[in-house]
């Protein structure tokens, strides 16, 4: 009875549950990472190359620093320039000035214009990577809380096992109320059998002596006759005569 | 090979993802560390293929390409370049109609 109680009452369930855990946490195929191409470096994206005026690069000045210190590259331009102007291989014709006003106008288009135009540029480039991170953020967020969800689920089924053995212990604790709650039925049916049998023979015996005394007392009226009623009237008077005397 | 094809030299297995900025074949001494007296047998020992020589400028777009132009925050530098360079290059292009703007008959 106990023992089929308990097999109701969850003693399976204990298995259940470890079957359940040995999936959940069994490792992850983990067969991606062991491949080659990961190994090898890949190409990372640069700095931009820094440069002077706008758009020369500073390693061409560099260049001439171990030779002739900070001021040569200018003199190397200013004579190399003055050398090509002078001898008109550059030739000062009508697009020479137009390009020294276009010139001008674009400096001044750069250095008002440019430092604005840079910080919204900037701007929309780190949007449109926050952009494309945000969904692997996100996710990866995601993941998170689905992992502590799991072992808090986790944690819980172990509470389960604490409160089945909890429930076990009701059961049990049930049953032997119950066990006491017959066994003191059966007693007091036991009881009340014997009280009833003890009663029925009290109330034969009591009825049967009635019963002989009146039938005794009445054989005994009926034997009595007229005079010895006379003679013992006669005697009860001698006798209270005889007792006044004395 | 053909084109459109990975130099000869290239094996993703070694090299991982390919470069387009970088040579793959075994380096030579950089010119700049050539000593003159060994610049004849530096420049014979390039190759002059056109496929090598087209292999080259390609290179040398995409090392500009990756430095200026591809860069996360480049600036205004690339664009400055290209119109210098276009400058310099249709002052050649033209310097035959150029040259008749002269002012001076004898420098």
């Amino acid at each position: 009875m106990l023992s089929r109680a308990a097999i109701l009452s969850g003693q399976n369930s204990r298995a259940l549950v470890a079957f359940a855990r040995a999936t959940a946490t069994s490792p992850a195929n983990n067969a991606a990472e062991s491949t080659s191409s990961s190994s090898l470096p890949r190409p990372v994206r640069q700095e931009a190359g820094r440069v002077r005026y706008g758009f020369i690069p500073e390693e061409w000045f560099e260049a001439f620093y171990k030779k002739t210190g900070v001021t040569g590259p200018y003199a190397f331009a200013f004579t190399f320039s003055t050398y090509l102007v002078s001898k008109e291989i550059y030739v000062l014709e009508h697009e020479y000035y137009s390009g020294l006003s276009l010139l001008i106008m674009w400096t001044y288009g750069i250095k008002a214009l440019g430092p604005k135009v840079a910080a919204y540029l900037d701007k929309e480039v780190d949007d449109y990577e926050k952009g494309w991170n945000q969904e692997r953020v996100d996710e990866k967020a995601n993941l998170e809380d689905q992992i502590k969800n799991e072992e808090k689920l986790q944690w819980s089924i172990e509470g389960q096992n604490l409160l089945i053995q909890a429930k076990r212990e009701n059961v049990a604790l049930q049953l032997e109320a119950d066990y006491r709650a017959r066994l003191l039925s059966a007693y007091q049916a036991v009881k009340s059998r014997l009280d009833y049998q003890l009663e029925k023979t009290n109330a034969e015996r009591r009825i049967a002596q009635k019963n002989l005394v009146e039938y005794v007392i009445a054989k005994v009226k009926a034997s009595i006759t007229a005079d010895q009623e006379k003679q013992n009237i006669d005697r009860c008077i001698a006798d209270l005569a005889l007792l006044a005397k004395a | 090979m053909g084109l459109g094809d990975y130099p000869a030299d290239y094996n993703p297995s070694v090299h991982g993802p390919y470069d387009p900025a970088r040579y793959y074949g075994k380096p030579d001494t950089p010119l700049s560390q050539v000593k003159l007296s060994e610049l004849g047998s530096w420049l014979a020992r390039r190759n002059k293929s056109p496929q090598a020589v087209a292999g080259a400028f390609s290179r040398a777009f995409w090392r500009w390409q990756h430095k200026y132009v591809l860069p996360k925050r480049s600036g205004i530098a690339p664009f400055l370049q290209l119109v210098f360079g276009s400058m310099g290059v249709f002052y050649v292009l033209n310097y035959g109609r150029i040259s008749s703007h002269r002012n001076y008959k004898y420098h």
